[in-house]
């Protein structure tokens, strides 16, 4: 007897300690939003767009292009991952850089630079023979139907800073 | 092409050119010695890391199916009809290639019974993917197979 009475209470205080619980968390849920509006300038994530830093010094830029490895921060509705990227990268004949992404036009394959001994000095894809120039031009006949393309890009303390893939359209 | 929305939207526009399907095949146990069931995790790391690459370089051409996973064991002849009955239904599409992907020796003396191409090949039993060689060594296979693959498409 005295034994299930224990029991009991124990159980009211179960559930009551869940109940506070649970309130408990609702509060902290609705406290939490309220507490970042007010502090959330500082928490704020940087504006997407930054430039980040390859590594890679310009002056070991030439007219040929280069793969350059780097890494961004990418956030989305549920994940922040690193996410590896890559670029060709060069100096074009008026000297200004350009840094072209390597994922094709047509359905997003890697894009190699003068690696088909068919197709010399040119970016070649091969999932279904996509074909541009130098300059990052799809090659009409080929399944591209536009150029590669290109990284915003900047330069500090002689470092190559890589931003978004701008999207080109056919010159 | 990945088995999730965004890409299964893309490929429904796009299927005459995705012509080569690679499913991983990974074996499962948890009533191996500690240390053998922290190198089969590892494996599977390896695996994983692998495909990913292997579909984000080939990502228009390629889709990547669910892993298919089994109780790991010498005997694999009654995983051979299962498989063999998502072949049949991937090839209800337009693929032409079918790649099975895994480091588990066993498939080979089944491999005869396969319907699709069996990539094996050796893994490190355990190892360390931030030291720099397992990366290296890691990269090399990866090269190695996307070469493969290539010229199944010569
Ligand atoms: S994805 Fe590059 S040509 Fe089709």
């Amino acid at each position: 007897m005295s034994q299930d009475k224990k029991n009991q209470v124990s159980r009211r205080q179960f559930l009551n300690y869940t109940l506070t619980g649970v309130g408990g968390f609702m509060a902290a849920g609705m406290l939490a939003p309220m507490v970042r509006f007010a502090i959330d300038p500082v928490l704020q994530p940087k504006a997407q767009g930054d430039y980040v830093s390859t590594g890679k010094s310009v002056d070991e830029l030439t007219s040929e292009p280069q793969r350059v490895d780097f890494t961004i921060r990418q956030v989305d509705a549920w994940y922040e991952s690193d996410v590896s990227k890559v670029a060709w990268v060069y100096k074009q004949e008026d000297g200004s850089i350009l840094a072209l992404s390597p994922t094709c036009t047509h359905l997003g394959c890697f894009v190699g630079w003068n690696d088909n001994e068919n197709y010399p000095n040119m970016f070649y894809c091969p999932c279904h023979d996509g074909l541009y120039e130098k300059s990052g031009k799809n090659v009409p006949g080929t399944p591209p139907t536009a150029p590669l393309a290109a990284f915003e890009h900047d330069v500090k303390d002689g470092i190559l800073y890589l931003g978004k893939a701008i999207p080109r359209e056919e010159a | 092409m990945k088995w999730n929305k965004k890409d299964m939207q893309k490929y429904v526009q796009a299927k005459e050119y995705v012509d080569t399907a690679i499913i991983p095949l990974v074996p499962f146990s948890f009533n191996k010695p500690d240390e053998e069931q922290i190198g089969l995790t590892f494996q599977n790391e390896v695996l994983e890391l692998f495909v990913d690459r292997v579909e984000r370089d080939f990502t228009g051409r390629v889709f990547q199916l669910p892993s298919y996973t089994y109780i790991m064991s010498n005997q694999l002849e009654h995983e051979v009809d299962r498989l063999n009955a998502f072949y049949q239904q991937i090839n209800e599409q337009p693929f032409k290639h079918t790649f099975y992907l895994t480091f588990d020796s066993s498939w080979k003396r089944v491999e005869p019974k396969l319907e699709g191409n069996l990539i094996w090949t050796p893994v490190m039993k355990d190892g360390d993917l931030t030291s720099k060689e397992t990366q290296k060594i890691v990269m090399d296979q990866i090269k190695q197979i996307t070469e493969l693959i290539r010229n199944y498409w010569i």
